[in-house]
């Protein structure tokens, strides 16, 4: 355990099922599973319907809007975030009715409040990974 | 529902437990020949006595697709039944309930429960699925963040007081100060300042909120109470009560996190045992982290939603108390043996009931309550929730 360079920051690794859902970020789109028969979102992306267990979901793309259901402070931070810490993280409630866990931007423990409105933003992280964070929808 | 385990024909005749500590060096085969070295010591059963095996996933050995044969292999045992159960914390508690099943069922009639992680030593675990992508890419530092989250809803939903998070701190250090197995970190006494002061994890969690990860190992002997008697065993417990769910509430995409799989369990494993939660002399908590023994509390039925806090605060937790929780000091304050974590608040009941709990010993050991709580679901709350309880053999 010599080694002292640091880890990079862990990137998202799109796979069959997710590639949906990453090609649309890197177009500064939200777009989440569907499934049309219970008109339910579901977020993660699933091979089926956690509802009827069938094959048939749609992609659709949903407004990027939401409320803040939970937050947290990251004070120790694991490999690759190190220098980021501390930092925010919150868990969205979107208007869609699913929730996504993501990096807060403009906005401290002193000033973040459960419930208030948030909108989608974007972080470009390479050139292949733009990835949803959220801000105050002021 | 039919409760088999009702009958008393199931006994733990012998457990047995590692010290925990910090990157010991070892592997998971030397923690569990540690298990079964005690076991054949206290009890005087030999390997080809054996007959079943349950184990738990590891963190150090989950790249080995054949993990009980591999570990019943080294520790010289021919199996009729083997398990190997993927539910992290709650995997120990459970594998007793499958243990019985099994002997029940004919399958076999001597179960050893070995539970051995080298978690900190060697860490092989890989959880595809969405946490590549959704997950670890965000900067969550693992179950502490979650917990922050958690911790978040409760504070915004009920009163917590931090007093009574610290004084379970404080209550389990003291357990753990009489326990020679605790990880030597531990090894000194706390102060409630020193829970409210201590360093910021992932707010509003602390550093002694969480547990921390080392290696260790911990197992049980289970029979028949017919065999048990035969061999002239007279120290027994019987498990008399088993609940278990996973995915609590899984299509509901918008949930309480505040809510966990404990609001079914409780109920469910107190009517299996047609007992209350007043007939509990001591309870075994979960702990990886002091809000999860609180949310326990409430909803298993020992207070009400959101009087966890008042509730610790005016009950004696000691082993001399009421109510004595987490006696050894649980896992916060022993160490967590990775993914054998479970079994530390197992072995401390079994222990107790064997009235071989030095220093911190329950009087009228009689009956306990020992949870187990596995992995974590998105965005939501812990994902396995199990509840087992256990009686002293008259």
């Amino acid at each position: 355990m010599t080694d002292t360079a640091k880890s990079p920051r862990p990137l998202p690794q799109p796979w069959q099922l997710t590639e949906p859902f990453w090609e649309a970020a890197r177009n500064g789109k939200l777009m989440i599973q569907y499934d049309p028969v219970v008109k339910k979102y579901q977020f993660y992306p699933r091979s089926i319907s956690i509802f009827t267990g069938r094959k048939n979901l749609e992609w659709r793309e949903v407004s990027g809007k939401g409320a803040l259901y939970s937050f947290t402070d990251i004070h120790v931070a694991p490999p690759g975030f190190e220098d980021l810490a501390p930092y925010m993280i919150g868990v969205i409630e979107l208007d869609e009715g699913v929730r996504m866990m993501t990096p807060l931007q403009g906005v401290t423990m002193d000033d973040a409040v459960l419930g208030m409105r948030m909108k989608i933003c974007w972080q470009k992280l390479s050139d292949e990974i733009t990835s949803p964070a959220f801000e105050p929808d002021r | 529902m039919k409760n088999p385990l009702l009958d008393r024909e199931i006994a733990i005749i012998g457990y047995a437990e590692t010290k925990i500590a910090r990157r010991s060096g070892k592997t998971a085969y030397e923690l569990a020949g540690d298990i079964m070295d005690q076991i054949a010591e206290r009890t005087g059963v030999i390997p080809a006595d054996i007959d079943g095996l349950a184990t738990v996933q590891t963190h150090s050995e989950a790249a080995n697709p054949f993990w009980a044969p591999f570990l019943g292999d080294h520790l010289g045992l021919q199996l009729s039944w083997t398990q190997t159960s993927g539910n992290g914390g709650a995997s120990p508690a459970g594998n007793v309930a499958r243990a019985a099943a099994a002997i029940q069922a004919g399958l076999c009639e001597m179960v050893l429960c070995c539970n051995a992680d080298a978690a900190n030593t060697r860490q092989r675990s890989d959880q595809r699925s969405y946490r590549t992508d959704f997950v670890e890419p965000v900067g969550l530092q693992g179950p502490p963040s979650y917990f922050g989250f958690i911790m978040r809803r409760y504070m915004e939903k009920h009163d917590l007081n931090f007093d009574a998070l610290g004084k379970l701190a404080v209550e389990q250090r003291k357990g753990a100060l009489t326990n020679p197995n605790i990880c030597e970190t531990f090894n000194k006494p706390i102060t409630l300042d020193d829970y409210l002061t201590s360093r910021m994890v992932a707010a509003p969690l602390r550093l002694l909120d969480a547990v921390m990860r080392c290696d260790g190992a911990n197992g049980l002997l289970i029979t028949t109470t017919e065999r048990a008697r035969n061999m002239g065993i007279t120290k027994m417990v019987h498990p008399i009560a088993f609940a278990e769910l996973t995915n609590f509430d899984v299509h509901n995409q918008t949930p309480d996190v505040t809510e966990t799989g404990f609001s079914v369990v409780g109920p469910s494993v107190f009517e299996k045992a047609g007992m209350t939660h007043g007939d509990i002399r001591m309870a075994h908590l979960y702990d990886d982290f002091h809000i999860a023994t609180m949310m326990q509390l409430e909803q298993i039925g020992f207070c009400d939603r959101g009087g966890g806090s008042d509730f610790l605060l005016n009950t004696d937790i000691s082993p001399t108390g009421t109510l004595p929780i987490n006696t050894g000091g649980g896992q916060i304050s022993s160490g967590q043996p990775g993914l054998a974590g479970g079994g530390v608040q197992l072995i401390e009941a079994v222990r107790q009931m064997f009235g071989e709990a030095h220093g911190r010993q329950v009087p009228d050991p009689s009956t306990a309550l020992v949870s187990g709580i596995g992995c974590i679901n998105y965005v939501r709350n812990w994902s396995v929730s199990a509840g087992l309880i256990l009686e002293r053999s008259a």
